[in-house]
């Protein structure tokens, strides 16, 4: 396949207009604000332990980061 | 990140990475791949939807897409509170994890190892490093230029705006087509009036330290063909005028130079990413692909047949 690069510049090996390649949106929601504090959640990590994010975190400072997928 | 990895042990920041994935696909991408931080299976997206961060441009229709959030990093402090946060206009776009780091600790911690340039001249020390990553240049990761200014006591610089006569602090990057810089963050200036002449400036003095913040686009290095050449160069134009309270210097450019390395991204083991000449992952996406799509079609096979059939014609009007 043909290489289509985007308004942005960048090339990714599917066809524009292809919804994996959307760029987001002006007013794309972002979350919490800077401030807040980030909701709790639970959620099984990569070796079926559930972990809760503000426990496991105890004093820590984090980085919590949402991405699309580790599959494609 | 997952070489960045010991950098955030060192730093005391824990790393959590999470994705829709189901908990078998993050196994087999920790291990293959080392990842030694947290990584979170959100397979039904609950997480993503409680902080609102759900992709709304995919529907139902774009099958095992959907669930998918608006990429982003949030970094909290002990207590969980956001400091800081990044989302960008294109899920190609990420920041560098160095500047997680710094986020989080509230100052820049540039690595010894570095591409870096200095110029000395008149007391005055300036340097320019490329900082994040190991100082290379990688599609859509954002680094920054960090310029620092080495001021003897008594100097300063100034910030706009500046009363005429004077020259503000100006930094320009310059690399090859197909870099695209953003506009320099500096920090706060601090106010300095001469009562003699009776006006107000806005300098910097000491040790000071600019960030602009850049990242390459296709035309320089591509996801979809191998780099073709190993190295580039930045070229960063520095203007300022240093002065005491009393005495002004000449106003002064000086341009320094530093070479940096192009690297591929790493691509996930999958037909569409493989042969393009990128780094390729050590475990095989496939089975993970079609667990996701099973997993999504269940409840709907109409709409899986519906998305390749529109993949495809995409495809067939992509090759025209």
């Amino acid at each position: 396949m043909k290489a289509e690069r985007d308004e942005l510049g960048f090339d990714a090996p599917a066809p524009l207009g292809h919804p994996v390649r959307a760029s987001l949106p002006e007013n794309a929601p972002t979350g919490p604000a800077i401030g807040d504090r980030l909701p709790d959640f639970s959620l099984p990590d990569a070796f079926g332990q559930m972990v809760n994010f503000h426990e496991d975190r105890g004093v820590s400072k984090a980085a919590l980061i949402f991405y699309r997928s580790a599959v494609w | 990140m997952r070489d960045a990895f010991a950098k955030f042990e060192a730093a005391g920041i824990k790393l959590y990475a999470l994705s829709y994935d189901d908990q078998e696909t993050l196994t087999e991408f920790a291990e293959k791949q080392g990842v030694q931080y947290t990584l979170l299976s959100d397979t039904d997206s609950r997480v993503i939807k409680q902080y609102g961060l759900l992709n709304e441009q995919l529907s139902k229709k774009d099958a095992f897409l959907y669930g998918i959030p608006y990429p982003g990093v949030y970094v909290c402090d002990e207590n969980g509170t956001v400091v800081s946060k990044f989302f960008h206009d294109s899920y190609k776009k990420r920041e560098s994890p160095e500047m997680l780091i710094d986020a989080a600790l509230g100052r820049i911690t540039i690595d010894e190892t570095a591409p870096r340039a200095d110029s000395s001249d008149e007391g005055i020390r300036i340097s320019a490093v490329l900082h994040g990553g190991n100082g290379s240049l990688r599609q859509g990761i954002v680094r920054q230029l960090i310029t620092t200014f080495d001021l003897p006591a008594g100097l300063h610089i100034y910030g706009d705006p500046v009363p005429q006569g004077l020259t503000p602090t100006e930094i320009k990057v310059e690399g090859p087509d197909g870099l695209v810089t953003l506009p320099m963050q500096a920090p706060p200036t601090a106010p300095l009036h001469l009562k003699a002449l009776g006006i107000d400036l806005n300098v910097w003095s000491g040790t000071v330290s600019f960030a602009t913040p850049l990242y390459p686009v296709g035309e320089l290095v591509s996801e979809c063909r191998p780099i073709d050449e190993r190295e580039v160069e930045l070229s960063v134009h520095v203007t300022f005028q240093a002065c005491t309270d009393e005495t002004c210097l000449l106003p002064q450019t000086r341009t320094l130079t530093l070479r940096v390395e192009l690297e591929e991204v790493d691509v996930p083991n999958l037909p569409i990413h493989t042969g393009h000449g990128q780094r390729e992952g050590h475990y095989d996406s496939v089975p993970a692909m079609k667990r996701l799509i099973w997993r999504k079609a269940r409840n709907n096979p109409l709409r899986l047949l519906q998305f390749i059939w529109n993949r495809k014609r995409m495809e067939r009007r992509s090759k025209r």
